[in-house]
């Protein structure tokens, strides 16, 4: 035998071992034609369902976990009194059918759905609704802030849940859809409270499966769910797949059947792709460029408004979305209630930044920093666009670029000049958005911005306590027309949600919140 | 004392240095993981209450005592995003970094031994700079695009492998551990050929081997105990060093194939500031680091009867 005979044979080696790995367990394979909420037939029960997500949850502890990715889980499993409507703009009853309101506008009293059942087998009542929004006002560190009005909660019987406020509280409602209000057991069902989350019980459509942390999380299909015949799905299981470029290749390999946020530039492929349903849901996600109000010369108007004038916003859709969003006008966006279409919200006008600057504290220019996080291209290519856009005016942008964490830290310590940023509804009340924007005694001091207009401060505060809708509408024309005078903010642009998902998945559906009910999903054969 | 008992004890000095160095400077550069937390809400008392939760409103030297303390009772701590302990975090996380670098390793010398041979035997022949030439490109290639690469002619094409994952179950993590350890031998293999073949022209051309030939030793005899046995010590070394360098490096494999390791859990706990997983991570890597070396020196010995480290 000769040395090439040896390693003739190695080489045949390691071709077996190719062939051995290649005919092993795991991976599946799905295609096929459909469409997504399509004309697909009649739903199906069964299948086992894979959402390819860009980041791992955070924690199931709904009262005080903040990030989407946590959220969007356990209200499959976790569910409020109300919840949001499928145009975002209301709520619609959901655990509760109805309720009523005392005469002095304080106490709302809540009829509970019949029949609902806990996951684990036992009835859900108003001592559970009580626990629940009980425990969720104490979250001092949490969402406790949502419940501000609530003075206590009452459970006159095992049927109705009474809600005593402080005051007259228009977004009452809208505050108890809110996940962190979702009903779980009372007292947690006899375990701890940070026991209870690492398994959360729930009335929801889906129950706990399992959370291989940084890996996978799975749900599986309660029985018991009190919308009959619902969920469809076996489970859901949430695979974290970081990399843009794999979770498409996983959908189109079959190993997901739902890409979250696949990369804009790909979305037009996407959308010519056999197998595949890019949608592109409409959301409440709005990209601004905030000013810091605590440094020169940002505390002047001329200054924010020459810049905000500047920019063209267009281009910014063009080059980040790829065409896929709108120019934002108004400090809201056009999924929330109260939006005003006419807000005079500053567009692309080059010769009006110029009269603006030439009236500024710095006609002639200045030099100023951009703080974006590192390593997020989409920021990356609208500082730099607006760096050009702003050298017109005199103002010389230097772009910082800083780990994310730091970036944060120096935003919410308004240590930056200008920096970009962007807002998603909680709830389907703009109350939140707006204290948060321009309240410069909230947690978010207006955005980090400093920004402080005491009649707009004002108007958004007597918006929380009128419940006339037409006077609400009237204060809130106010906050957003005064608020796109004063430019705190540059508003740059509204983004819907891309979603792609395989054309076997239907019913998959996402309000302008961000939220999704898998109890409607259903997977084709 | 023996050589093993000596190295491990130097793992010792090695781990304190790591968890100092990392210690301050993952608490020393700005963020905090409280805001990462909170995001928008993050006010000064939702921030306060999570500091002193933590303990993060300890002095900084109290803090590393603490991780100290906890440290020599086998406990990392908790993780700050998570709040679950660091080291079942890592644990969960090891087994898939294991997988990729030893799969990877065992790849890259399945591809380079016989390449090598084939080279060596064939001295300046076409064969010979056929394999020096081609796996080259396996090193100049980045490895995020080859591992692409491979997923869209295997995973999407052909559908042979998983476009990602870590699969379950050893036929299930061979399965889907290919691809991602092939990419990583790709890049692993043309130094391991390189070494190895000019190790084995070395030893075609000593004395012994010529001895060994005018005897009448039959070749496949000659090749394997002779030639193979006292050539393949350097690559080893090469091979060893290499794995050390992959042992940091497995983030980027691991991110393209979605592969749930330690290397992906590093880089979002830096970014998060989960300082406890940050630390019990990096305390990992360095402990791997010394064990691959310790393994490369010991193989010597195994295959060098001369090689005595206990002289």
């Amino acid at each position: 035998m000769t040395y090439r005979t040896h390693a003739l044979k190695a080489l045949t080696a390691i071709g077996a071992l190719v062939l051995m790995a290649g005919c092993g367990s795991g991976g599946s394979s799905t295609g096929g034609t459909g469409g997504t909420g399509g004309s697909a037939g009649a739903p199906v029960h069964g299948g086992n369902l894979v959402i390819a997500r860009t980041a791992d949850s955070q924690s199931m502890n709904a009262t005080t976990v903040f990030d989407n990715e946590s959220i969007w889980i356990f209200e499959q499993i976790m569910q409020p009194l109300y919840t949001v409507t499928p145009n975002g703009k209301g709520v619609m009853p959901w655990l509760a059918t109805s309720y009523t309101v005392s005469p002095d506008k304080k106490t709302y009293t809540f009829t509970l759905r019949k029949g609902v059942k806990f996951s684990n087998g036992k009835p859900m009542t108003s001592a559970d609704v009580k626990f629940s929004i009980d425990q969720n006002t104490k979250a001092t560190k949490g969402w406790g802030f949502i419940n501000t009005a609530i003075k206590s909660v009452s459970a006159p019987t095992p049927g109705t849940v009474a809600v005593h406020l402080k005051y007259p509280w228009a977004p009452l409602l809208a505050d108890l859809s809110l996940f962190a209000n979702g009903i779980v057991p009372a007292n947690y069902g006899g375990e701890t409270e940070n026991q209870f989350y690492t398994h959360p019980v729930g009335t929801g459509p889906f129950k706990w499966g399992y959370w291989h942390k940084g890996s996978a999380l799975k749900l599986v299909r309660n029985p018991l769910y009190w919308q009959h015949g619902k969920p469809y799905l076996n489970s859901v299981t949430w695979t974290d797949v970081p990399n843009d470029n794999t979770r498409e290749l996983q959908l189109k390999g079959g190993q997901a059947q739902i890409d979250e946020f696949p990369a804009w530039s790909t979305v037009a492929s996407l959308k010519s792709t056999q197998g595949v349903t890019m949608n592109l849901f409409n959301s409440t996600q709005t990209n601004y460029l905030a000013f810091n109000e605590l440094r020169k010369p940002f505390q002047d108007v001329h200054v924010r408004r020459a810049i905000s004038l500047a920019i063209n916003r267009k281009a910014l859709v063009k080059a980040v979305l790829f065409g896929n969003g709108k120019p934002a006008n108004s400090l809201f966006p056009p999924q929330v209630p109260f939006y005003q279409q006419s807000t005079p919200g500053l567009q692309y006008n080059l010769a009006a930044a110029k009269q603006e600057m030439a009236k500024s504290s710095v006609p002639h220019g200045f030099s100023t920093v951009m703080l974006i996080p590192a390593g997020n291209s989409d920021y990356l290519t609208i500082a730099t666009i607006v760096q050009s856009e702003l050298k017109p005016l005199g103002i010389n942008v230097k772009i910082q670029q800083l780990d994310v964490n730091v970036a944060n830290t120096d935003e919410q310590s308004l240590k930056y000049d200008m920096t970009l940023t962007l807002w998603t509804m909680d709830i389907a009340d703009p109350d939140e958005l707006a204290t948060f924007a321009v309240d410069p005694k909230s947690g978010a001091k207006s955005f980090f911005t400093a920004y402080n207009n005491p009649q707009v401060v004002k108007d958004t505060h007597a918006a929380q306590r009128t419940l006339s809708t037409t006077q609400r509408q009237s204060l809130y024309n106010f906050v957003q027309s005064q608020s796109a005078h004063d430019a705190f903010m540059a508003y740059l642009y509204y983004s819907p949600y891309p979603y792609a998902t395989s054309t076997k998945v239907h019913g998959f559906f996402v309000t302008p919140l961000g939220n999704y009910h898998m109890e409607n999903v259903w997977l084709s054969k | 004392m023996s050589f093993v008992g000596r190295r491990l004890l130097q793992l010792v000095p090695v781990a304190v240095g790591v968890t100092i160095v990392v210690f301050f400077m993952i608490h020393l550069i700005p963020g905090d993981p409280a805001r990462t937390i909170l995001q928008q809400h993050a006010t000064p008392r939702a921030i306060a209450e999570l500091h002193r939760e933590w303990g993060l409103d300890r002095p900084l030297i109290s803090q590393y005592w603490l991780f100290l303390d906890r440290l020599a009772h086998a406990n990392l701590g908790q993780s700050l995003i998570y709040g679950v302990s660091a080291a079942s975090l890592i644990w969960q996380r090891l087994p898939a970094t294991l997988w990729l670098i030893i799969y990877a390793s065992v790849l890259a010398v399945l591809i380079s031994v016989p390449l090598a041979m084939i080279a060596a035997t064939r001295k300046d022949g076409i064969r010979d700079h056929v394999v020096r030439a081609v796996p080259l490109l396996g090193l100049g290639m980045p490895p995020f695009w080859v591992g692409f690469l491979l997923i869209y002619g295997f995973g999407i094409t052909f559908k042979v492998f998983p476009v990602g994952g870590y699969g379950t179950g050893l036929t299930g993590h061979l399965h889907a551990m290919f691809l991602p350890a092939l990419t990583v031998a790709i890049a692993l293999a043309p130094v391991v050929i390189r070494s190895l073949r000019a190790s084995m022209l070395s030893v075609l051309g000593a004395d012994y081997i010529t001895t060994a030939r005018s005897k009448g030793v039959p070749a496949r005899r000659l090749f394997v105990r002779h030639v193979l046995r006292n050539a393949v010590i350097p690559a080893i070394t090469v091979l060893g060093i290499n794995i050390g360098f992959l042992i940091g490096g497995t983030v980027i494999i691991e991110n393209v194939f979605a592969i749930p390791g330690i290397g992906q859990l590093m880089i979002n706990s830096i970014f998060q500031r989960d300082f406890p997983v940050v630390q019990g991570v990096t305390l990992v890597f360095a402990v791997l680091v010394v064990l691959v070396n310790l393994l490369a020196d010991m193989t010597y010995a195994a295959l060098d009867p001369r090689v005595s480290f206990d002289r």
